[in-house]
């Protein structure tokens, strides 16, 4: 029964590409590692490979059980991550100036990345199963309170980029599940507003730092605006065919810096060229594209809110870190989603993926 | 409100729409900006990446290599390890600094003076901050692992000019420095360059410098080498083979030496202009220069009273004193004013235009023809055949001789011989000239200034009859393809009646041979003829002569000019002993020379430079005068 329904609606296109950008990254990722590694250090694309096999359990787990019943524990879920995440909070490994990670045997699990899956879950459930035309204040507080604390715990690790994504997850689950759009226009009248008073108070100098070095990198060429200016440098050079694989000097000689993770596509840009880079980004286009027409014939208000939620996070970091691979955005450590090097970012990656399959999947059940 | 599950779906699959269209669009802009980044831009991030990691380390080229005429070395390279400063990969230049000098033990403040100096160079070019390191230092540099302690330090490898023989033939030879800011817009080489100085090193610089090489390498963000690009290999210079004889060059400057003077002696072939050997004394080690100088040493250099620097033999200029008899001899010769027979009656001095001029003997030379004028360095003969002449015949003279002007050696900065005339009286004073001072100018003094290697030329041409040739140390050329001789000078001057020739030849082999004053240069059968003089150091004192200067200070220079064997001349100079108080004094440095020339053809040992009489340590050290029988001027 479920082999048969199994192999007749599961979206084999959406796979298809999934895993063309986890090979593309696994490739990229080699292309950075030295040819002759120090004796004793984990080679990182075999680290990667890994996460990605951990990866397509996950999205097996999450293919297997229906959405509406992971729906209806997510709270559970939850409630698991939080602690997670405040455990981290005393305890995690600190590395990079973050205390992100809680150490396993095989790799470092981050339940930043998780969270991510966990509060579409959770946020999907209270707008997906409302009766409610539209989501009451009530419900919007809820959500995002809801929001707010993992922000809050994730951002005090500190890691500002994945907390921040978060607000996607919210957002896009409130505006497809049907938030009037007048409460959607004051709250980005508000955010506007708040933006000096936030300035003036809310961030600290070598954060008001960041923000002016984007704007102008050569305020500051060997120090803040060093990696974004690199960026830029290695994307340029590629030009339209790339240098070729492993040839490209930036990346290779690591003038960019953690070229395997948060800059994983300017290496792809470099070395591959426009062309590479259009065929990257078509890829990464057609599995957002594929995930909201999923969640458009999703079955249920659930499902297609879940599948939002699932995509916003996703969205929210590819174009930002595409962005920011370019020189474009401020350099923030994001990454880039299937592609950059990092367990947990895959798993949780291939997690969600496994959610929007299993949307589509049961679309046609009851 | 109850909501219908159509008008429900309808909205958000129209919000999910306008999301697709919104997401579409921000890939698209994405698309967009890679466009105009990666093929737009590309140029000129292309260059920005290479800048980045392709670095140009210039490899210099050795110099070529010196020999002497009988292939012998003279100057050759070795290597030398600088070690230099890559502002762009330092991330801290102070702190660089001050880990550099603390590791290689040097002055932390020398290292920022000469960074300082390089301020405004590009910060992609190292700047040298120690030139010669000793295997210590680069070890100690090496070991701070160049990309983690001392990022942007480099260590080089660089031939550098090495003169085995410290300090021989040191101004002939030269030096080599770096280029001055001057040399750089004349030369057309860049910044950092080593040229030639002085000396060989300066006027074949061009030859010698071959072309450097370069090697591009890749390095990485912090600096480090990962491969090599290409390289193309530096070009050793032209390899030269000098005139110089090496024996003759170490004999001359061993004779000197063992009699204390200083001074300058040129000593040529006079068939050619080919320079056997050519000293200045004294001399400086050039080595102390190849790999940058010492400001110390420099210092010293510069300010030293006896100016070690000065090429005394092409630069120094003195009155060439009774030396100048065989110029005015030849004039009145060959002018017709005399004929060698001409005899002149001298009781001890003359009379001239109102004024007594001395003869150098008191009592007289009694009746005196022109061969025993010369031999017996009469000055009343001379006073007397000058004032016949006048002095723009013998002026003319000087000049067909080579005495006057330059010579046209082949070393930088060579010094003007004047040998006054009407012309250049007028010219340089705007007065006329006093019939007067013809009479010391007949004998070598007054307005006459010549440098050595002139008063050698001029010798030369008076032992080849009257034609000579230009002082050359050029003899022969390898650019890697075998040696090749070069064209010999073009030959000057005029033929000398036989007469002229015969009459001169006689007398200046009777200074040595019979009873003149260069007895002490004689050498049983190679016949050689000579001629002494003085070159008076108070009267070019003039009147600060007595202050701080001590009784050797005061000494007149001596001169002996030669050549041998009279009949076929084949060596002919000079030697100026500075302070030797008279030209028989510089008699035996000619002699050690000629009879080291005359042993190596005869295939002899070479001689060693006999220790000198008491007499002669007495007055080249501070004794007082040795009783000279005759001292003619």
């Amino acid at each position: 029964m479920f082999e048969r329904r199994f192999f007749l609606h599961v979206d084999w296109l959406l796979i298809g590409a999934v895993y063309l950008l986890c090979l593309i990254g696994v490739v990229m990722i080699f292309s950075t590692s030295p040819e002759t590694p120090r004796p004793g250090a984990p080679r990182l694309y075999m680290t990667q490979i890994y996460a990605i096999v951990l990866g397509t359990l996950a999205l097996f787990v999450c293919l297997r059980v229906d959405y509406r019943s992971l729906a209806d524990r997510s709270h559970v879920i939850y409630i698991v991550l939080l602690l997670a995440l405040v455990y981290v909070l005393f305890f995690g490994l600190v590395r990079g100036g973050g205390r992100r990670w809680i150490p396993l045997p095989w790799f470092n699990l981050q339940p930043s990345e998780f969270m991510k899956i966990g509060l579409a879950l959770v946020l999907a459930r209270l707008f997906g199963e409302s009766r409610r035309r539209t989501p009451t204040g009530h419900e919007l507080a809820i959500g995002g309170v809801l929001t707010a604390i993992p922000l809050v715990l994730i951002a005090r690790q500190p890691d500002l980029g994945t907390a921040m994504t978060l607000v996607p997850i919210l957002l896009g689950i409130a505006i497809v599940g049907g938030m009037r759009l007048k409460v959607a226009g004051i709250l980005l009248a508000l955010a506007i507003v708040a933006t000096p008073v936030v300035w003036s108070y809310g961030l600290k100098d070598y954060q008001k730092g960041r923000v002016l070095t984007f704007l102008d990198p050569w305020r500051d060429p060997r120090g803040a605006g060093y990696q974004q200016i690199q960026a830029q440098i290695t994307v340029g050079a590629g030009g339209l065919w790339g240098k070729g694989f492993r040839k490209g000097t930036q990346g290779q000689l690591s003038f960019l810096p953690v070229a395997h993770n948060d800059f994983i596509f300017s290496v792809l840009a470099e070395e591959h060229g426009f062309v590479g880079v259009l065929t990257v980004l078509g890829l990464y286009l057609f599995v957002v594209l594929r995930s909201l027409d999923t969640a458009r014939l999703a079955k249920d208000r659930l499902g297609t809110v879940l599948v939002v939620g699932v995509m916003a996070s996703f969205v929210f970091q590819v174009v930002y870190n595409v962005s920011m691979s370019a020189g474009l955005a401020p350099v923030k450590g994001l990454t880039l989603p299937l592609m950059s090097y990092g367990g947990s970012s895959v798993i949780a990656t291939l997690a969600g993926i496994g959610l929007i399959l299993n949307v589509r999947m049961r679309r046609f059940t009851n | 409100m109850i909501t219908s599950p159509t008008d429900d779906r309808r909205r958000s699959a129209l919000r999910l729409m306008v999301m697709s269209v919104g997401i579409m669009l921000a890939f698209v802009a994405l698309s967009i900006s890679f466009w105009y980044i990666q093929v737009v831009q590309n140029a000129t991030y292309r260059e920005m990446a290479e800048n980045n990691h392709q670095r140009r380390l210039a490899l210099r080229a050795p110099r070529g290599i010196l020999f002497d005429r009988e292939g012998r070395l003279l100057v050759e390279n070795r290597d030398a390890f600088t070690i230099s400063i890559l502002r762009e990969q330092t991330g801290d230049l102070d702190q660089t600094i001050r880990m550099l000098a603390a590791a290689a033990a040097v002055d932390e403040a020398r290292i920022r003076d000469t960074v300082a100096r390089h301020r405004s160079e590009a910060r992609y070019r190292p700047i040298v901050v120690i030139d010669d390191a000793t295997l210590d230092q680069v070890a100690a540099v090496l070991a701070r692992r160049l990309d983690f302690e001392l990022p942007g330090v480099v260590v080089q490898r660089v031939p550098t000019r090495r003169y085995p023989a410290a300090g021989l033939a040191a101004h002939l030879l030269g030096y080599v420095g770096e280029i001055s800011e001057v040399q750089m817009s004349a030369e057309g080489l860049r910044t950092g360059s080593l040229v030639g100085q002085s000396g060989v090193e300066k006027a074949y610089n061009r030859m010698l410098m071959g072309t450097d090489g370069e090697r591009r390498v890749m390095v990485n963000s912090v600096g480090r080498e990962i491969t090599t690009l290409d390289e193309t290999p530096p070009s050793e210079g032209q390899r030269i083979k000098l005139t110089i004889d090496l024996d003759l060059q170490q004999a001359a400057e061993d004779a000197f030496r063992a009699l204390g003077y200083s001074g300058a002696a040129a000593f040529l072939d006079p068939r050619t202009g080919e320079v056997l050997a050519l000293v200045s004394l004294p001399a400086y080690d050039p080595n102390a220069f190849a790999a940058g100088i010492d400001r110390a040493t420099w210092g010293r250099l510069n300010t030293d009273p006896l100016r070690p620097l000065q090429n005394r033999a092409t630069q120094g200029r003195y009155s060439p004193g009774s030396t100048f008899k065989a110029v005015v001899a030849t004039a009145a010769l060959e002018e017709g004013v005399i004929t060698p027979d001409f005899k002149v009656f001298c009781p001890g001095g003359a009379t001239f235009y109102d004024r007594f001029f001395q003869c150098n003997v008191k009592g007289g030379h009694g009746v005196v023809d022109l061969r025993h004028a010369i031999e017996r360095s009469c000055n009343v003969y001379f006073y007397t055949v000058g004032n016949m002449l006048g002095v723009d015949r013998i002026h003319k003279w000087a000049q067909i001789l080579g005495l006057a002007g330059r010579t046209g050696i082949d070393l930088p900065n060579e010094s003007e011989s004047i040998v006054p005339s009407t012309a250049w009286k007028k010219a340089k004073t705007g007065e006329k000239w006093y019939a007067g001072e013809t009479i010391s100018v007949a004998i070598g003094q007054g307005q006459v200034s010549v440098t050595p290697i002139a008063l050698a030329e001029m010798y030369a041409a008076v032992a080849n009859g009257g034609v000579h040739y230009a002082p050359r140390l050029l003899k022969g050329i390898n650019d890697g393809s075998g040696w090749r001789d070069v064209p010999g000078s073009e030959a000057a001057g005029t033929a000398l009646k036989p007469g002229t020739i015969a009459a001169l030849h006689d007398g200046l082999w009777l200074v040595v041979n019979g009873a003149g004053t260069g007895g002490r240069a004689r050498i049983e059968g190679h016949d050689v003829a000579g001629k002494t003089g003085t070159a008076q150091v108070i009267s070019l004192q003039g009147g600060k002569q007595a202050a701080g200067k001590t009784d050797m200070d005061l000494r007149d220079h001596g001169w002996f000019a030669f050549f041998a064997p009279r009949d076929h001349p084949e060596i002919a100079g000079v030697v100026l002993a500075e302070h030797g108080e008279h030209g028989s004094n510089a008699a035996p440095i000619a002699r050690h020379v000629l009879d080291t020339y005359f042993a190596k053809k005869a295939g002899r040992p070479l001689p060693v430079f006999p220790t000198p009489a008491p007499a002669v340590v007495a007055t080249a050290q501070a004794g007082p005068a040795p009783a000279v029988a005759a001292q003619p001027r």
